[in-house]
């Protein structure tokens, strides 16, 4: 391609840590992201991935975002974070010419909870509430802090939402119809949200074990992840290095239980398998959640080329729908630092043939790094993810 | 090209039943029965749940939405003939915003008083957005990318523009897309709270208008490229010649007072379809009743189409079938394309008096209309300022 989509700029908060460096910091083991869940009800060695605290005075300055929810907070803290990693003014960003698309899995949730514990104690809505609800908040806040009038879109794809988000704004960049597009994604984890994974069996009862025989289930997360879309030439132009050049999206189905996960790991290996091509490190979709863990494990194991290190972050950052937009940023970190992350520990590997990292390791050249999103109910999207020294 | 159409709506279970409907002028608003209102209003556009006897609180598997999705979609595909192969190639957008919420908040609150000590993992699950999505995929064995839309009003409208968009630069050669969105406690309390909602059925346009009235149901369509059509031997009547769409960046819920957005993105939509306001024959507008929203609307068409706004019609559907949210982008655009097919005038219901700064404005007052109909647009204006506007052709035009 002549003048490839490439990011410009990366904001990102999860695990305690706010900026691609302390990012990269809890996935090298250098600090620890999980925290104990604080969650009322929960045993006392339940983990989290917490996002760290955003103060509404730092990141707001709009009289319309007086009553912006907390996720829609951590949304606008990584955007800002972006956009001036973009060396992007606020003229720059406001007006028709800028897009945004954002991902989410479950919106806001907190607030949904306490309107619905109104509404069935008093009968009646929240007013105030109300508005923060509708899962494109996030998205309006945005549109209205940075001024943006140009397209915006909000998807939701549960466990792919930042992936399905990056792969739309690729489209609009593509397409011409903006010059730059904001791609993100956020999740908050929630005592309602913590209570539903706990009751259904999914959490671990220690760390997560990905990719392992062993594991019991996944650490929840939180937060959120947003990545500066434009052509390489408008980068350029204004002095920017790019993190990364992003290759065409892949999205697809695959069969699956409605609400579970693949089960055919052949289907799903034919998939992934041309997007892999190439591919010197693969950011997996692995939690801990066995039954996720085993197809990825099959499907990587028949398509991807051997000794190709593959990553699991949401077993440091947590899971969350919109985990895999922040390992897209694990991927161009490790790209800009010519650094494999180190793989999960792995004990009892569900497939001995796939290369799991046990540290940090450095390469001559890591060219191309894919991201795996997988969503329950059968929805795939494949980021790629290429160094930019690439030709 | 618009291959295939679905409807499920106040106004009936299919598309005959919507066409019908709207031709005669029928309005599917009557008692909210579904649930308490809980305030002053007790209207609503409601949907049969599939099947007599269906539990009010919709704690089947599938919600109500995912089965609105599932109607609507089938019998869009079976209109356009499309193959299993097609389909495993094709892809699917859906546009909702709450999905199944109502099974939802049921058991939330039946937890909350203890009546359901853990989830419910059946019932939880309802509780993504993309669910709809996914029940649809499945049914029809989608193969290609998935994507769920979620910009409040104007959600199954950007996925109509998004999905054409895929088609034009060729990721695609077919798209499903659906609308879909049911009745549930959180909505209709949360515009009740914003006093949006009227205390009658909505009278969009007219100068006594106080405010919306909340629908269900679901539309779909199947967008087609002109060669994957014309391979198959397909001859779709109507064509989405173009679409824009913008952002208000104002409010999180009001829209720009000067319509902005909304205009930018009705001149961005004719741009794309490489039309002028004088080829505009209909406009089927977003209409939802509320005072606001129908001043800056007509404001709107005013600075697009300048004098002529006096010689094109206007309707709001919202007056037949309530507001369906996430559902109204998909089945507002399956009533524009029933129009231009049919040459039939889809009307605006209980417009006794406009108001005067749109009195010159033909609203299609009551009933149906012959009219020939070349090109029409129809508007969604979301919650946050998400503005859409898809611009529908006869194929012959």
């Amino acid at each position: 391609m002549t003048d490839p989509v490439v990011v410009s700029g990366v904001g990102v908060i999860a695990a305690g840590a706010r900026g691609p460096e302390a990012l990269w910091e809890v996935v090298c083991g250098v600090r620890q992201g999980f925290e104990p869940a604080g969650i009322p009800g929960a045993a006392d060695a339940t983990l989290a991935g917490r996002a760290p605290t955003v103060e509404r005075r730092d990141v707001v300055r709009t009289s319309a975002g007086r009553r912006i929810d907390r996720l829609s907070l951590m949304v606008l803290a990584a955007a800002r974070d972006a956009v001036a990693d973009a060396a992007l003014g606020d003229a720059e960003v406001a007006g028709p010419a800028t897009g945004i698309v954002l991902g989410s899995a479950f919106g806001n949730f907190e607030e949904t909870a306490g309107f619905l514990d109104r509404l069935g104690a008093r009968g009646t809505g929240n007013p105030l509430v109300f508005p923060n609800l509708v899962m494109n908040a996030a998205l309006s806040y945005l549109s209205i802090e940075l001024g943006v009038t140009g397209p915006t879109v909000m998807v939701t794809q549960q466990e792919a939402s930042g992936e399905v988000a990056v792969a739309a704004a690729i489209d609009l960049v593509e397409s011409g119809a903006v010059e730059r597009c904001l791609a993100g994604a956020g999740d908050e984890l929630t005592p309602e949200l913590h209570a539903v994974l706990r009751d259904v069996g999914a959490l671990s009862s220690g760390r997560p074990r990905a990719y392992d025989a062993s594991a019991d289930g996944c650490v929840p997360g939180e937060g959120a992840a947003v990545l500066v879309l434009e052509r390489e030439s408008v980068a350029r132009a204004r002095g920017v290095r790019p993190w990364a050049r992003l290759g065409a999206a892949v999205e697809f189905s695959v069969p699956a239980p409605l609400h579970g996960w693949p089960t055919d790991g052949a289907a799903l290996a034919a998939r992934l398998a041309p997007a892999l091509a190439g591919a010197a490190l693969v950011v997996g979709a692995a939690a801990g959640i066995p039954a996720l863990d085993r197809v990825e494990a099959a499907s990587l194991a028949a398509s991807l080329a051997p000794g190709v290190p593959v990553i699991a972050p949401r077993t440091v950052l947590g899971h969350f729908g919109s985990a895999g937009l922040v390992g897209a940023v694990v991927a161009m970190l490790a790209i800009r630092k010519r650094t494999v992350p180190p793989g999960p520990a792995c004990e009892v590997p569900i497939e001995p043939t796939l290369t799991f990292g046990r540290a940090a390791r450095p390469a001559e050249a890591i060219p191309a790094v894919v991201v795996v999103g997988l969503a329950r109910g059968g929805a795939g999207c494949l980021l790629r993810l290429e160094d930019m020294a690439t030709p | 090209m618009v291959s295939g159409l679905g409807a499920v709506s106040a106004l009936g279970p299919d598309v005959a039943a919507f066409r019908r409907g709207l031709r005669e002028g029928r309005s599917g608003i009557g008692a909210l029965t579904r649930f308490a209102s809980g305030g002053r209003s007790d209207r609503a556009a409601e949907v049969p749940y599939e099947g007599s006897g269906a539990p009010a609180n919709g704690s089947l598997r599938l919600s109500h939405a995912d089965r609105l999705a599932r109607a609507a979609a089938r019998e869009a595909v079976r209109a356009a003939g499309l193959e299993p192969a097609m389909l495993a190639e094709a892809m699917l957008v859906v546009g909702s915003t709450t999905g199944g919420m109502r099974a939802t908040e049921e058991h939330y609150w039946a937890r909350a008083r203890g009546e359901a000590a853990r989830y419910r993992l059946s019932r939880l699950l309802a509780t993504p957005l993309s669910t709809p999505t996914d029940v649809v995929a499945q049914d029809l064995g989608i193969g290609g990318a998935r994507r769920t839309v979620a910009t409040a009003c104007s959600s199954s409208a950007l996925a109509i523009g998004l999905a054409a968009e895929a088609i034009r630069r060729g990721r695609t050669d077919v798209a499903v897309v659906v609308g879909t969105d049911q009745l549930c406690r959180l909505t209709y309390a949360g515009f009740e709270a914003l006093q949006a909602l009227d205390v009658e059925a909505c009278r969009p346009f007219d100068r006594t208008r106080r405010g919306l009235t909340l629908g269900e149901g679901a539309g779909a369509l199947v967008l087609e490229s002109a060669a994957h059509a014309a391979a198959r031997g397909a001859r779709p009547v109507v064509v989405l010649g173009g679409w824009g769409t913008t952002s208000d960046g104002h409010h999180p819920t009001a829209p720009h007072p000067e319509g902005a957005g909304a205009i930018r993105a009705l001149q961005a939509a004719l741009a794309d379809a490489g039309r002028a306001p004088a080829d505009v024959d209909y406009v089927n507008a977003h209409g939802s009743a509320t005072p606001q929203n129908d001043a800056i609307e007509m404001r709107v068409l005013r600075a697009v189409l300048g004098a002529r706004l006096g010689r094109v019609p206007v309707s709001s559907t919202k007056s037949q079938i309530g507001h369906c949210l996430g559902a109204a982008g998909a089945l507002e655009a399956v009533a524009t394309v029933v129009a231009l097919d049919d040459g039939v005038l889809p009307p605006t219901l209980r417009v006794r008096e406009p108001e005067p700064e749109w009195a010159d404005v033909d609203l299609v007052a009551d009933a149906g209309r012959t009219a020939p109909l070349a090109c029409a647009l129809t508007a969604s204006y979301g919650f946050g300022g998400h503005n859409v506007v898809l611009c529908f052709e006869r194929a012959d035009a």
